[in-house]
């Protein structure tokens, strides 16, 4: 009895197996997400950003209320090859590292760059790195989605 | 020298410092910057080039071209990533194919405005001069009005006064042809273009045509003593002025009358008309009289086809007196009319008839071929052999009858 149950159980796991086996699987790899330039970006009243360029708008608030400012007049973002999006600003003091998700922006790493805030950031695309320069002080860092390099 | 070595130490580590800033500058730059900025001197120099409106304006823009390709040569794959599906070469590319067209541009432009500026001073000297030649007429006019009295002196001036006429004719027409030659090949962009550069005109060449037929109009109605040969030469000026206004009409009063072409065109038509009106009321009456003074009597005529047919109606029907009648009397008439038409009418009026299409050549050919029959119809016939003839058989009547009586 307890053979034919576990015979029983062997043919469906085997079954759920092939089944799942059938779906869709098709992977591609080595995709480069890596957007050359930075899209400099005026968030609307609603503090929603949008960039035409590429296509992506989301609201700033969250990342606003993070560095305890009221408002940016520009949003720097950019977007690695592993598509991690990189987003900064004027007055901040870190970096926002966000990986795109189903209608989201999940917070990946928040990278502090200075506790003084960056006075006039960029963000340039340097190959496997971002780098972030500041216009202000002359100051260069280079990041990816895990921290400080 | 102490002093010297320091000051050329410090130098040294001052300008050391401003390369390293100035690299450490260079370095820190942002690439959106580098794109933006590319974008911005792109811009403005293809603003300069588009508003450029002289060679002057466009003397650095060829330099500054140059920089920016090598200044940004070394970001090319950033801009093309930045500007697709524009790219960095393409926009080069575009600002030295703007800066090519608009150096065409400017050249023909500027060839315009020293067109314009050389028409200019052409219709002012156009203008001195028909003004002198209208005081010397003017003047000529007055003398022979007041010299009445002598013949020979009188005769003088009114051949001085045709000359001058003729003269004026001959230059009104030469400066029109210059102007024909100007302007009939100018396409229509072009054409746009001097109407821009006329407007600066004080009197452009469409008021100078308008006021030229304006005064040969007055000059026809208000001229009632002129003889046939200086009408004739009036209608032979209109039928210049028609002919060259066809050609030249439309074009020249779209260039230079742009914002009413077709009412300025019908204007200079209608002066045209006018004139031709006011030198029809005259020339057939004169040409009437002056065959008329020479005994001629023509039948009526009040156009150039009548005038033709009158004529050819005069020659058939003294033909045909001269083949019924054959008297002296008409060969003096066919005299009289060959006389004047060979001598006055063919050599004096003849160009003239032509070049106002008052009689054709082959007109003038069918009266030649016609005075031929009325010479053959005119001379009068012998009546010689007839009274030799009757003499003879007279003669031989009476031998016979001599004979015949002897027998």
């Amino acid at each position: 009895m307890a053979k034919s149950k576990l015979l029983t159980l062997f043919i469906s796991v085997a079954l759920m197996i092939s089944v799942s086996a059938c779906g869709p699987s098709l992977v591609i790899s080595n995709v480069d997400y890596a957007q050359p330039i930075e899209s400099v970006i005026s968030p609307d009243a609603d503090n929603i950003a949008t960039d035409e360029r590429y296509a992506i708008s989301f609201s700033v608030a969250p990342i606003l209320e993070e560095e305890n400012v009221d408002s940016a007049d520009q949003i720097r973002l950019i977007r690695n090859n592993k598509g991690y999006y990189f987003v900064t600003a004027a007055g901040f003091s870190n970096v926002y590292v966000f990986e795109p998700a189903e209608s989201e922006l999940k917070l990946k790493r928040k990278i502090e760059i200075t506790e003084n805030g960056l006075g006039q950031p960029a963000l340039n695309q340097r190959g496997d790195h971002i780098e972030v320069v500041d216009r202000a002080t002359g100051n260069t860092y280079q990041v990816n989605e895990e921290g400080r390099i | 020298m102490e002093n010297y070595m320091k000051k050329s130490l410090s130098t040294f580590f001052a300008m050391l410092l401003i390369a390293v800033s100035y690299t450490s500058v260079e370095a820190q730059q942002s690439d959106y910057e580098i794109q933006q900025e590319f974008r911005a001197e792109y811009s403005q120099l293809a603003d300069w080039i588009d508003n450029a409106v002289s060679t002057t304006d466009l003397e650095d823009i060829s330099d500054r071209i140059d920089e920016l390709e090598s200044d940004y040569r070394g970001h090319s794959d950033l801009i093309n990533a930045a500007i697709y599906p524009d790219s960095y070469q393409s926009r080069i590319d575009d600002l030295r194919s703007r800066f090519s067209a608009a150096q065409q541009n400017i050249a023909t432009i500027e060839e315009l405005n020293e067109r314009v500026e050389n028409l200019s001073t052409d219709l002012d000297d156009f203008r001195g001069q028909l003004s002198e030649m209208d005081e010397r007429a003017e003047a000529l006019q007055r003398e022979i009005r007041d010299s009445q009295a002598n013949e020979r002196r009188l005769s003088n001036l009114v051949r001085q006064y045709r000359e001058n006429v003729e003269e004026r004719d001959r230059f009104v027409g030469e400066f029109l042809e210059d102007l024909l030659s100007r302007y009939e090949s100018v396409d229509a962009s072009t054409a746009a273009e001097i109407a821009q550069a006329a407007e600066r005109l004080e009197e452009n060449p469409v008021d100078l045509v308008r006021t030229i037929l304006g005064e040969y109009v007055n000059y026809a109605n208000q001229q009632t003593d002129l003889s046939a040969p200086e009408y004739l030469s009036m209608k032979a000026q209109h039928n210049y002025f028609t002919r060259l206004w066809d050609n030249i009409g439309e074009r020249l009063t779209q260039i230079f009358d742009a914002e009413e072409p077709v009412q300025a065109y019908q204007e200079v038509r209608d002066l045209l008309a006018n004139w031709n009106s006011a030198i029809d009321n005259r020339l057939w009456g004169a040409i009437s009289n002056a065959f008329s003074q020479n005994g001629i009597e023509l039948d009526n005529f009040t156009n150039a086809s009548g005038f033709n047919n009158a004529l050819q109606s005069y020659v058939n029907d003294a033909t045909q007196t001269s083949r019924d009648q054959n008297s002296e009397e008409d060969l003096e008439r066919f005299q009289n009319f060959s006389n004047f038409w060979n001598n006055t009418v063919k050599a004096n009026w003849g160009e003239t008839l032509m070049a106002s299409e008052v009689l054709s050549y082959s007109q003038l050919a069918s009266i030649d071929s016609q005075l031929d029959d009325w010479n053959q119809a005119a001379i009068p016939t012998s009546n010689l052999m007839l009274i030799l003839f009757l003499i003879s058989v007279a003669v031989i009547i009476g031998l016979v009858v001599a004979l015949v009586r002897k027998k």
